[in-house]
């Protein structure tokens, strides 16, 4: 099983590489542009939800990685200690299936767009301490920059997705929030481990959240995709 | 960690008695107990003593606090509620009470189990109203009896993780075919809980499948459909199969119940009976067409033919010809009978009775009975279709007539058989008078030599046979008037003198007619026939180096039968005139032996071809030599002459004397 996921991971990067390239353009072209080469928003959905996916195994591996490497044995089972809640805990974002469904279409890709613009910096953050480990190897180090590069696609294209179905313009919220997140680099050695551990835990929690949403998303757009 | 727990609290080291403890202070009380016992301990001691073991006692019997209970897993089916289960530890022989206590999310709030009925014992509930996706939950187990309580080890529980569906449900197997092969179409449900519909859930599916009897199970992954086709089955097994799902990130789970299905024996599409029925459509049309070329020889070989009535009907060429003169003519068959009433000349059959004078008497009443009798022994031998009319010749006697006479005769021929009948006055001694009748027996491809006879040389007469002896002759002419014109046939009185020209002697003996004849003439003839009759007379020789046919012109009032030798170089040959006959085919006579039987042989060679004689058409030939009338008496007395017409050689007879 893992080694077929492995495959797939290593063939939808190739694919991701192919398939976003038009989201290059968006960066540097305003969107409301009419020579912008198109896409149907079915499409664009079915890729940011295999781009969520994506990034979810890919958190998921590093988690694991920097567990196995940094944390000790006693901390692995107490991922929420010394008062570490994960920084998007305060983001007004449904946490159950009822709650969710009560929410709109619109109001879910906010929450989308929230999420992932919240976790660019911590993973810039990431990438940083990780360089501070002395042996920290390096499919951990490349897996995170690969993440931080990745979320910033996602956040691209759900932006753009926001545009389709909210029939909106480009809503450029550049949302920073410095005081969520404490950036601090005046901790020792052990509680910079448990820092960054429930960092990836978060991120990992984060990111299956970011999936789901969108699959729910896909699944109430048409009765096309028969979800059933 | 450690749990606030609003109630009494403990501490730990005072409910972790274990065993081991129990144990030492057992082993202590037995060695105390012991030694006193030694120095004579007295009752008092004794009674603290075994208080003191029964404490020890208490100890290692599991009175105390509970053991440590452990969570064993945590499961949510659906992402919307889970289950947790634990195992608890010894309970240390009291009722024991168990407790479930979580945290949500690093708050301080502690809250307990809602349910712990709903999934069994040992076992703790969340619906749906308290389970939180993406919380972390931190669960203990907590087992308290009266001694004591026991903390279980904490769990972090985040329900997104801890996924496990149940299984695939409604598995249904059909048989389905693909161009006459069959394979296998596996359909199933998802376990109705999940929530696949909204999209909360998205499930992958494995399947997996074996031939009853096997031990490795064939695995395919569908994905996320809900139906797959299994190839490559085989007619007349059965088949196994499995199905079980997982989340996209989650636990299997348990494989569905299996599904049994068995493939038909001789499972065939539609197509290929299509194909069956065509095919044999072809062979039938094949076989029919086989039967229907072959028609006739089967029916031949089924039903064979009706013979046809051997019975000779009207001659229907006759009929249309009208050459039925009358009605009664056509009814009857054409060559019977002869009559007598007719012209001499204008009669084709004529009947000569050669009288042998003196001792028999043949009337002519008897020949002419004779007659009849011939004609129509005759006439019953003779084949009417020819048209001929002609008998057979050699059928002498009666006897003969009345059956394998025909043997000699070749089938297709007319034979033209005559029987000569010589009377040769036994007065006439001197007289060489032969009076015969030649007429060959023709037929159509062969002329059939008639057993020539060579009679009885006048010299032969002369000198040996008294007068008496003679020779009846019937002869017997059977012939049509289509072959033989009336003129044709004639007999002539051979001069006595004249010495006639090479011809056959044609002598047919009756039997009946010819009683009288002598035996002595059989030695005599007997002496005569062995052909050396060229040395007798040069008559004679001539008479028999060459062949010649004679035939009969009439008799005379002496009894004497006019021989007219047929002319011999007729060339030309009328139309159905016969062919030459082959000289192979006359017969001599040998001899005559005690029993008044001729003996004949065969081997006469015909002169010439061209100077056979051909009786067809008597005018147009050229007479070569002037008729030549002689008449020889033969003079034996009783010799049975062969028969005239032809005799085969092959037969004998015996005329009764």
């Amino acid at each position: 099983m893992m080694t077929f996921f492995k495959w797939h991971f290593i063939v939808q990067r190739g694919a991701w590489a192919v398939l976003l390239w038009p989201f290059l353009f968006t960066k540097c072209i305003p969107l409301d542009c009419q020579d912008c080469p198109s896409i149907s928003q079915e499409k664009l959905l079915d890729r940011v939800i295999q781009h969520a996916e994506l990034i979810y195994r890919v958190s998921e591996e590093s988690c694991t990685l920097f567990e196995e490497m940094f944390v000790p044995f006693p901390l692995r089972l107490q991922r929420n200690q010394a008062g570490y809640a994960c920084i998007t805990k305060a983001l007004p974002i449904p946490s159950s299936k009822s709650e969710i469904q009560q929410i709109s279409d619109q109001w879910l890709l906010q929450s989308v767009l929230l999420l992932v613009q919240s976790w660019i910096e911590p993973l810039v953050y990431l990438q940083t301490t990780l360089d501070r480990y002395d042996d920290a190897p390096e499919l951990l180090l490349n897996k995170t920059k690969w993440l931080s590069g990745k979320l910033l696609s996602l956040e691209q294209g759900v932006l753009v997705l926001i545009t389709k179905v909210l029939n909106e313009g480009m809503v450029s919220t550049s949302y920073t929030e410095q005081a969520i997140f404490q950036y601090d680099m005046q901790l020792d050695m052990l509680e910079s481990i448990i820092k960054d551990y429930t960092l990836f835990n978060c991120f990992k929690k984060d990111a299956h959240k970011i999936e789901t949403f969108l699959k729910l998303l896909k699944c109430r757009q048409t009765d096309k995709y028969n979800c059933a | 960690m450690f749990l606030h727990i609003p109630t009494k609290e403990v501490k730990p080291y005072e409910l972790s008695l274990n065993t081991s403890h129990g144990t030492s202070l057992l082993k202590l009380a037995c060695l105390c107990l012991y030694r006193k016992k030694q120095r004579g301990a007295k009752m008092k001691e004794m009674g603290l003593l075994l208080l003191f073991f029964s404490v020890a006692c208490g100890k290692v019997t599991g009175l105390g606090p509970p053991g440590k209970p452990t969570l064993t897993n945590c499961r949510s089916p659906e992402k919307e509620t889970f289950t947790c289960w634990w195992k608890p530890g010894p309970d240390g022989g009291l009722p024991t009470t168990y407790a479930l206590y979580y945290l949500k999310d690093n708050s301080e709030t502690v809250y307990e189990c809602p349910d712990y009925h709903t999934a069994g014992r040992n076992s703790c509930f969340f619906n749906k109203n308290e389970t939180s996706v993406w919380v972390n939950y931190n669960i203990t187990v907590v087992a308290t009896n009266k001694m004591g309580r026991t903390f279980s080890d904490p769990v972090d529980v985040d329900v997104a993780y801890i996924v496990q569906p149940h299984t695939p449900e409604n598995v249904t197997v059909n048989v389905m075919e693909d161009e006459g092969w069959p394979f296998l179409r596996v359909s199933w449900e998802s376990p109705h809980k999940a929530d696949i519909r909204s999209g909360w859930i998205t499930l992958v599916y494995e399947l997996r499948s074996k031939m009853e009897g096997e031990e490795e199970w064939e695995e395919h992954f569908p994905g996320q459909q809900k139906t797959f086709n299994i190839f490559s089955v085989r007619s007349g097994s059965s088949y196994l199969v499995q199905v079980r799902c997982r989340p996209d990130h989650g636990f299997w789970s348990e494989w569905s119940p299996t599904t049994k299905t068995k493939v038909p024996k001789f499972f065939l599409g539609r197509s290929l009976w299509i194909l069956i029925l065509v095919f044999s459509i072809l062979v039938v049309l094949i076989l029919a067409w086989i039967i229907y070329m072959n028609c006739h020889s089967l029916k031949h070989s089924i039903l064979p033919p009706v013979p046809g009535p051997k019975i000779k009907g009207f001659d229907h060429q006759r009929l249309k010809n009208g050459s039925y003169k009358d009605g009664l003519g056509a009814l009857m068959i054409p060559e019977y009978p002869p009559s007598s009433s007719s012209n001499d000349d204008d009669l084709l059959v004529e009947y000569l009775e050669v009288f042998v004078t003196g001792e028999q008497d043949i009337s002519m009443e008897e020949g002419k009975e004779i007659q009849d009798h011939y004609c129509k022994s005759e006439s019953s031998t003779c084949d009417s279709d020819s048209g001929h009319g002609s008998c057979d010749s050699h059928t002498l006697l009666i006897d003969k007539c009345k059956e394998t006479s025909k043997d000699e005769l070749n089938s297709n021929c007319e034979d033209a058989s005559e029987i000569i009948e010589l009377e040769i006055s036994q007065n006439n001694q001197d007289e060489k008078t032969l009076s015969y009748d030649g007429r060959p027996d023709t037929c159509n491809g062969r002329v059939k030599t008639w057993p020539s006879v060579f009679t009885p040389l006048p010299q032969y007469t002369l000198s040996a046979i008294p007068q008496k002896s003679s020779l009846e002759i019937v002869k017997q002419h059977c012939l049509s008037d289509t072959l033989f014109p009336p003129g044709s046939m004639s007999s002539n009185l051979v001069n006595q003198n004249e010495s006639f020209g090479p011809s056959y002697w044609e002598f047919s003996l009756n039997s009946k007619q010819l009683p009288q004849i002598h035996s002595q003439s059989s030695k005599h003839l007997q002496a005569y026939s062995d052909i050396n009759i060229s040395k007798k007379d040069n008559e004679i020789t001539t008479l028999f180096k060459s062949t010649q046919y004679v035939e009969v012109k009439n008799v005379n009032n002496k009894d004497m039968v006019l021989l007219q030798p047929v002319e011999s170089g007729s060339q030309s040959h009328a139309e159905g005139c016969p062919h030459v006959h082959q000289g192979k085919d006359y017969s001599k006579v040998k001899g005559v032996n005690s029993d008044k039987m001729l003996l004949l042989e065969s081997g006469v060679n015909v002169m010439g071809q061209e100077t056979a004689t051909c009786f067809c058409d008597k005018s147009e030939t050229n007479h070569k030599h002037p008729p030549m009338q002689t008449v020889l008496p033969v003079q034996e007395e009783q010799k049975p002459f062969a028969a005239n017409g032809y005799v085969d050689t092959a037969t004998m007879f015996s005329v009764p004397m």
